[in-house]
């Protein structure tokens, strides 16, 4: 079988930054380009750590800079969790790569034309390129196969009791890609937040000595430190899950649903509301991850990073 | 011995609530000193109808009210579908012995409440109208309440919306009042109450037992069993039963305390039970969430209650 072309939508971030290591080395897939957006840190943070990680990977692939921010509201951040320049202190190496001269809309649109219908888009910040691509290109839902996102949760939230943080970042344009009319497999925190790696797993890792192997390891330990204040030993894999959901989802469960963002609510902006069973029986716009084979993933990972 | 736990069976009756109300009467651990009917299920005309022919079925020698037909705020909702045109849809039951009070649920709950010795813990298995009003209107009464147990909400889903379960969805307004009321919460929410599952089996066990009421409540059963069979449900959740379960045998349940909001906005979150999981809101838990039950102890349970109407005949 021949690779899927796939966009990586990214906001770099620590745990993005784990996801393209992994990206790279899957033979499923083929990274066509990246592109950036405002969300964990900043769109200038964002899209100057998508170049610095293609150029420690020695990976040539195009960059385009996308939203600033949300399209209808103020922009939040995670940089208490990702570190004020997103990569948690960490120093990419400098690059004189540049971002392309296409916005990161424009580029899905020209790459869904080009790919005939079997593009698919990994999306694993908060979703406002894809809706302003959907906004401004009517026919992009007739081109894209498949959209994998990390974001949203059927259950709690970790922005706020209800919310997830890509979702809550830019609620109306992920209702708008769920809306969209391509289906959108939603690996959200039911699933992601049983994607742990331990420390033992992450050593393991680094122990395999390549700078990337390393690397691994050593970005994500401020968060592990984060992770330990909640009791939690480890880091969740969530943006590195959906990056293996999409290459092959065999490892994990999901489930189709019809899927809404709350858009308002007192309580509740930014919740993915999934009908996974409810008598309301909405439409079926999407799967909903709710489970992995934690073991399985683990291997994969390592298997993966030894390819370094 | 142990006094008994004085309660007010604040419902709108309803399969489950019937089957509730069922347990509460044969338990010698609780003493019913009230109960009165909401408008949920079905309409405030037959909730009461029915609640005053459970009532006598049951033998339940206790005042009782009628609620409103409006919620707080917003319009009725209605379960016909759920519960069949006269909200207790099924076998024959006796025309009702019990008169309506001629006071309004809110005002004999807080009569019962002010003249009962001991605190009271409300049973609410409706919309929690009486309970939320009971609460504006006569909060000098919250000291005397021991314990609100209810049937409502889900911390994973809902089941008329995506998010919100019927209960708590038909009026939030009033589920706002009593999450914020900082009395102590049992929430029997879906987490639960879909484990709390009845099959032929378990139906059959109890019709055969013989006693006018467990045929009745088999009955019930055929009728609630078939309805959500055809939802694709693997059996008929007893939901309010639940809320019962946990005051006569806790044992039988694993407890979770959250901090539990309700959303009462939102274009698909209205009447959503929003538990703050991780302590975003640095709050102490002001709800202790059922989340699991021994379905096979909670089957006892029922099978048990419904020969104590045998004995009592006797």
């Amino acid at each position: 079988m021949s690779p899927i072309p796939v966009i990586l939508d990214c906001d770099p971030g620590v745990d993005d930054a784990i996801a393209f290591l992994l990206a790279k080395q899957l033979p499923q897939l083929k990274v066509l380009a990246i592109t950036s957006v405002a969300g964990n840190v900043s769109l200038e943070h964002t899209t100057y750590n998508a170049l610095g990680l293609l150029e420690f990977l020695d990976w040539d692939l195009p960059v385009y800079r996308g939203a600033a921010g949300p399209i209808f509201r103020k922009r939040v951040e995670a940089a208490e969790v990702h570190g004020s320049n997103g990569m948690a202190g960490f120093d990419l190496p400098h690059t004189k790569r540049e971002v392309e001269g296409v916005n990161a809309w424009d580029a899905i649109h020209q790459y869904a034309l080009e790919q005939q219908g079997e593009l698919e888009i990994i999306a694993i910040g908060p979703l406002t390129n894809l809706a302003m691509a959907f906004l401004k290109y009517p026919d992009l839902p007739q081109l894209v196969k498949r959209i994998v996102i990390m974001g949203g949760s059927s259950f709690a939230g970790n922005a706020t009791p209800a919310a997830e943080f890509n979702i809550y970042a830019d609620p109306e344009a992920a209702d708008m890609v769920f809306c969209a009319g391509v289906p959108v497999h939603m690996c959200g925190l039911d699933m992601t937040m049983k994607a742990l790696m331990t420390p033992d797993e992450l050593d393991q890792v680094a122990a395999m000595g390549s700078k990337q192997a390393v690397f691994f390891r050593d970005v994500v330990q401020d968060i592990v430190a984060f992770m330990r204040r909640l009791d939690i030993s480890g880091i969740n894999m969530h943006d590195p899950a959906a990056v293996l959901y999409a290459a092959d989802d065999s490892i994990f469960k999901a489930y189709p649903a019809g899927i809404r963002v709350e858009t308002k609510g007192s309580i509740t902006q930014g919740k993915t509301v999934t009908d996974l069973f409810s008598d309301a029986k909405w439409q079926k716009n999407g799967f909903v991850a709710m489970d992995l084979d934690r073991g399985a993933f683990v291997t994969k990972v390592l298997e993966l990073m030894s390819k370094y | 011995m142990t006094s008994k736990i004085p309660i007010i069976l604040d419902g709108d009756p309803g399969h489950d609530d019937a089957i509730a109300w069922m347990l509460a009467k044969a338990s010698d651990k609780l003493e019913i000193l009230a109960c009165t009917s909401v408008s949920g299920n079905q309409s405030i005309e037959k909730t009461s109808y029915n609640a005053r022919r459970v009532m006598t079925l049951l033998g339940i020698d206790a005042p009782f009210a009628m609620g409103t037909e409006e919620p707080l705020h917003g319009e009725p909702i209605h379960a016909g579908n759920v519960h069949g045109e006269t909200g207790l849809d099924g076998p024959a039951l006796p025309d009702p012995e019990i008169e309506a009070e001629p006071l309004s649920a809110v005002e004999l709950m807080a009569k019962t409440i002010s003249t009962s010795s001991q605190p009271v813990t409300i049973v609410a298995t409706g919309p929690l109208t009486n309970v939320g009003a009971l609460l504006i209107l006569h909060p000098e009464l919250k000291p005397r309440i021991a314990h609100i147990s209810i049937m409502g909400g889900g911390l994973a889903f809902g089941n008329w919306t995506p998010a919100a379960e019927f209960n708590i969805l038909v009026d939030p307004e009033a589920a706002d009042v009593v999450f914020k009321s900082g009395l102590p919460i049992t929430m029997a929410g879906l987490d639960v109450t879909l484990k709390a599952l009845v099959f032929p089996e378990d139906f059959e066990r109890i019709r055969a037992l013989g006693n006018p009421v467990a045929v009745v409540v088999a009955e019930w059963l055929d009728f609630f069993y078939n309805f959500h069979r055809g939802l694709g449900y693997a059996g008929a959740p007893l939901h309010d039963a639940v809320a019962v379960a946990a005051l006569i045998k806790p044992e039988i349940l694993i407890v979770e305390d959250y901090y539990v909001q309700i959303e009462t906005s939102g274009d698909f979150c209205r009447g959503a039970t929003v538990a703050d999981h991780y302590g975003f809101r640095q709050q102490p838990p002001n709800t202790h969430a059922l989340v699991d039950i021994d379905r096979e102890a909670f089957i006892d349970l029922l099978a048990e209650a419904a020969a104590w109407y045998g004995k009592e005949s006797e």
